[in-house]
């Protein structure tokens, strides 16, 4: 069964791309949502095993989103990566104190993305070789 | 090869292996691990970063130099910190590194000179892309471009909005989210110089909602950057373009055919577009048709005077003014005075030869495209640096040329250059290395950087377009044009500022400008203790001017004010126009009184001016001004304003060209705890003429009658009532003067206080004993009002 990751990125392009990338590298089944709320929606109807988002959003900011997350029992237990342009040594303390499980800085090369969110996650190390063929 | 690298994330390793075909990048875990594998002869390229094993990278360098093994090594020195001269030269010099990098690290730049240091070809950077992922991502992009060129739009609309000053704060917001948004995602499509502009422009904008005008300047030259990055325009197309010497257009207007043939014989050999004209209608259509850079006048082309006069005043006057060089076969004193005096900007003898003319005519277009701009150079060949200073220091500009680019940033923080000319490849700091540092500092993100350099390939064209490069002339240089894309670069910082900075009509500076300035003045006096003072100065009646006589009539008194004041001012001060009738002055190191004292002169002047309405009807003006001063009056430069609108409202109520100080306004009805002078004396006509005398003069003053109101007043350890000078009186009822003294100087007030003894002639010694027991100064009386203003004056300045 492969792994599913929930994209919640206001950005339409940000998550075409995201969606592209993780699909054909990592072979993962990736569904999008456009906002804090339809995220947390999506997530609780159908938890996925980890969720990007992103900290920048109108109306519900990732912060808010993470927390109401982390509210949900059905939710509380999923890993959290946030996507970020603002990426000063301030901002990922803060992330992490928040209880996110990394901070991805935007803008993120296509390319690597896979590998990145693997090693975090310490998922299939495979998919690692699968990136662009590097090492 | 090997290249070991100490303090870099893995990911800089990757990066220099997929740009450089077959090396290996080794991370270091400690300096063991470096020592045992040079002991080894393992490495080609050591990498290092400065807060490497916490900040103790240097330490090693040293020790490793030590050794045989480790002499020769080619190292790379990243110093991940502020630029220090001191720190780059002991790398270069004594621990013989390479090259220095700064912060930000551009990897760009990394692997080219690694792969210039190893010798190795550098691979492009999307080799080893997956072409599935590639063409997914460039369909995206196709698809996106129209929203993201929209976002550019807003941030070019809030960069026209900065320039002109009326950035609105929903447009500055949502330009901030915008920017945010596309530094988030453009380098994810593929366009990564494009999203370093974006973050740029977001940290610019989360700055506030004011930004310098150097910031400003450099917040549209990023959005101009953004676009160019994103449309894709070619960027080696403006640097490859040939730019032909713009040439100077030269109207001549004389009626003297003879004179005028040979004069433009002589200046189309010197490049002129010429054109001459022998009547005033015909100079005047020539000149609205098409407006020349420079007119030679001659002043009685036409026989009559009066026409060379107006058609001389007509061209100054004009926004932007023409230059004009008068030719007159008079060469008295007056004249000249006359041709500066209705804004001409040159006088030559019309018995001087065409070549000797159109010298001066050359000489003086040369002065007006660069008038004192510092231009520095940086190039470690010394040739070039010789080329630059024979190209430039005819033309009136000072340049600064630096052969060691290591000496670069305490001798550019010195000069302050208008502008930078840049060599690309340099030993140890490259031009694009002293590009990013400029950069990324505030003071300096507006100066204008040119690079010199002898490739012009799309690579390196590319490269110095992203480290904030804004033009590039290939060596070997040509002269004329480098000068004219380092004039053109001049005019356009130039232009930029005024159109943002001035005023139209007056050429004052506007409320934004001067605001800022002003407060940088009020910050400096604060610092260095010095007074400022701040003026307001209005037209009276200035709308019945306009109503009765046309508003060309009020706009001449305008600008005759503006340019009255400015011939009177020095550098330090400065003129702006707020308000339709309203002109505020600050002079910087000036008090109250000296402020008061100059404006009354210049404003006496105005009064007795005539003017003159297009319908022929002469009229006269009428100026009131408020005068305010840095710390009695005020600290911001809202108080100051304030103060100096209430004294002006109270000038204006008395009317009749009045200038009235903060704080003395007739009628403010409370008494002021703080004064500037302060009278002590019975004789009531007497204080009233010296006090008058000095309201006039714009001292803040108080008058008390009697030794023991003075001793009350004065004296104690928090005296209720505060003077910088007392002038005292010796003859008092009740407490006598010389008392009142005693008691000041008990009290320790006379440290603050200056007291000046008003003495009897007749009683020996008197001003002798005034002075022990701690006076400043004394007058002897009968005294003479202006002789009592001068002491004061000379006791105020002696604070």
């Amino acid at each position: 069964m492969p792994r599913r990751i929930l994209v919640i990125d206001d950005e339409e392009a940000i998550r075409e791309v995201t969606q592209v990338t993780l699909e054909t590298f990592a072979g993962w089944i990736i569904t999008t949502a456009s906002s804090g709320r339809e995220g947390i929606a999506r997530a609780a109807q159908d938890p996925p095993d980890a969720i990007l988002l992103d900290v920048m959003m109108p109306d519900m900011d990732g912060p808010s989103t993470f927390k109401e997350l982390c509210q949900n029992p059905a939710t509380r237990h999923i890993p959290v990566l946030f996507l970020t342009a603002k990426v000063q040594a301030a901002d990922i303390e803060a992330f992490r104190n928040l209880g996110a499980k990394a901070v991805i800085a935007k803008p993120f090369d296509p390319m690597s993305l896979a590998h990145d969110v693997s090693k975090v996650l310490g998922w299939e190390p495979e998919a690692i070789q699968q990136v662009g063929g590097r090492r | 090869m090997r290249i070991l690298m100490g303090g870099f994330s893995d990911d800089l390793g990757d990066w220099l292996k997929r740009r450089l075909d077959d090396v290996c990048v080794d991370p270091l875990a400690d300096g063991n691990e470096l020592r045992g594998a040079l002991a080894r002869g393992e490495a080609s390229l050591l990498l290092l970063d400065h807060q490497w094993l916490g900040g103790k990278a240097m330490t090693l360098l040293e020790e490793i130099r030590s050794h045989p093994w480790g002499r020769e090594l080619t190292v790379f020195y990243y110093l991940s910190q502020r630029a220090d001269g001191s720190l780059t030269r002991k790398l270069v010099r004594e621990l013989g590194v390479r090259e220095v990098l700064l912060p930000p690290l551009d990897i760009h730049e990394l692997a080219k000179k690694t792969s210039e240091a190893l010798s190795l070809p550098l691979m492009p950077v999307k080799e080893d892309a997956d072409p599935a992922i590639q063409s997914a991502i460039a369909d995206v992009r196709n698809r996106f471009m129209g929203s993201i060129l929209e976002r550019v739009g807003v941030l070019e609309r809030a960069g026209v909005g900065f320039l002109e000053g009326n950035l609105t704060r929903d447009l500055r917001e949502k330009a901030e989210r915008e920017a945010h948004k596309l530094s988030g995602l453009l380098g994810t499509l593929g366009f990564s110089a494009g999203s370093r502009f974006a973050a740029e422009i977001e940290r610019l904008l989360r700055g506030g909602a004011h930004l310098s005008e150097a910031q400003a300047l450099r917040f549209s030259e990023l959005v101009v950057a953004l676009r160019l990055d994103i449309e894709k325009i070619p960027v080696a197309a403006p640097a490859l373009v040939p730019i032909s010497e713009k040439r100077s257009s030269l109207l001549i207007v004389d009626r003297d055919m003879d004179l005028a043939e040979r004069l433009e014989a002589e200046a189309g050999s010197r490049g002129f577009e010429v054109q001459t004209v022998e009547d005033l209608d015909a100079a005047r259509e020539a000149v609205s048709r098409l407006p020349p850079d420079i007119v030679l006048l001659d002043l009685f082309f036409s026989g009559r005077e009066d026409e060379g006069w107006a058609l001389l005043e007509e061209l100054s006057r004009r926004t932007p003014a023409i230059p004009t060089m008068v030719l007159t076969s008079r060469g008295e004193f007056t004249d000249r005075v006359e041709v500066a005096r209705r804004g001409g900007r040159g006088f030559i003898s019309k018995f001087s030869s065409p070549s000797q003319i159109i010298e001066a005519v050359t000489k003086l277009v040369d002065r007006l495209h660069a008038t004192d701009a510092r231009i520095m150079a940086v190039d470690d060949d010394p040739q070039v640096l010789a080329l630059l200073r024979a190209l430039l220091e005819p033309r009136q500009v000072s340049i600064l040329t630096l052969d060691d680019p290591l000496q670069f940033w305490e001798r550019f923080e010195a000069f302050a250059p208008h502008l930078l000319l840049l060599d690309v490849e340099m030993p140890h700091l490259s031009g694009v290395e002293l590009c990013h540092v400029v950069r990324n500092d505030a003071r300096w993100a507006g100066v204008p950087i040119l690079f010199l350099t002898r490739h012009n390939d799309p690579e390196t064209i590319h490269r110095v377009f992203s480290a904030g490069a804004d033009d590039f002339v290939a060596k070997p240089i040509v002269g004329p044009e480098l000068l004219t894309r380092i004039f053109n670069r001049l005019e356009r910082v130039r232009l930029q500022r005024n159109i943002s900075e001035i005023d139209p009509l007056t050429g004052a500076l506007n409320r934004r400008k001067s605001s800022q300035i002003l407060t940088d003045f009020i910050d400096l006096a604060q610092r260095h203790n010095q007074p400022f003072c701040l003026a307001i100065v209005d037209v009276e009646h200035l709308r019945k001017i306009n109503d009765e006589l046309g508003h060309a009539s009020g706009d001449h008194v305008l600008e005759t004010i503006s340019r009255r004041f400015q011939n009177a001012f020095r550098s330090e001060d400065i003129l702006a126009r707020w308000n339709s009738d309203e002109f505020v002055v600050g002079m910087y190191g000036m008090s109250r009184y000296d402020g008061v004292e100059r404006l009354r002169e210049l404003l006496d002047n105005l009064h007795r001016e005539t003017f003159e309405a297009p319908c022929g009807a002469e009229f006269r003006v009428t100026l009131n001004a408020g005068v305010a001063q840095y710390l009695e009056d005020g600290t911001t430069l809202d108080e100051l304003h304030k103060a100096a609108e209430k004294a002006l409202a109270s000038a204006r109520a008395s009317g009749g060209g009045r200038i009235v100080a903060a704080g003395s306004e007739t009628g403010s009805g409370r008494k002021s705890s703080r004064v500037d002078v302060t009278l002590v004396m019975s004789d009531e006509a007497q204080s009233s003429l010296l006090l008058h005398t000095l309201e006039l003069r714009g001292y803040r003053t108080r008058w008390l009658r009697d030794g023991k109101t003075a001793s009350k007043l004065l004296a104690g350890s928090r005296p209720a009532l505060r003077s910088r000078v007392v002038v005292l009186d010796v003859d008092l009822p009740g407490l006598d003067g010389l008392a009142v003294l005693k008691k000041l100087a008990w009290d320790k007030v006379l440290g603050e206080t200056r007291v000046i003894m008003l003495t009897a002639p007749s009683v020996a010694n008197e001003a002798q004993t005034a002075l022990e027991l701690g006076a400043f100064d004394y007058v002897a009386k009968p005294f003479n009002p202006p002789v009592v203003v001068q002491h004061i004056r000379r006791a105020f300045g002696a604070f």
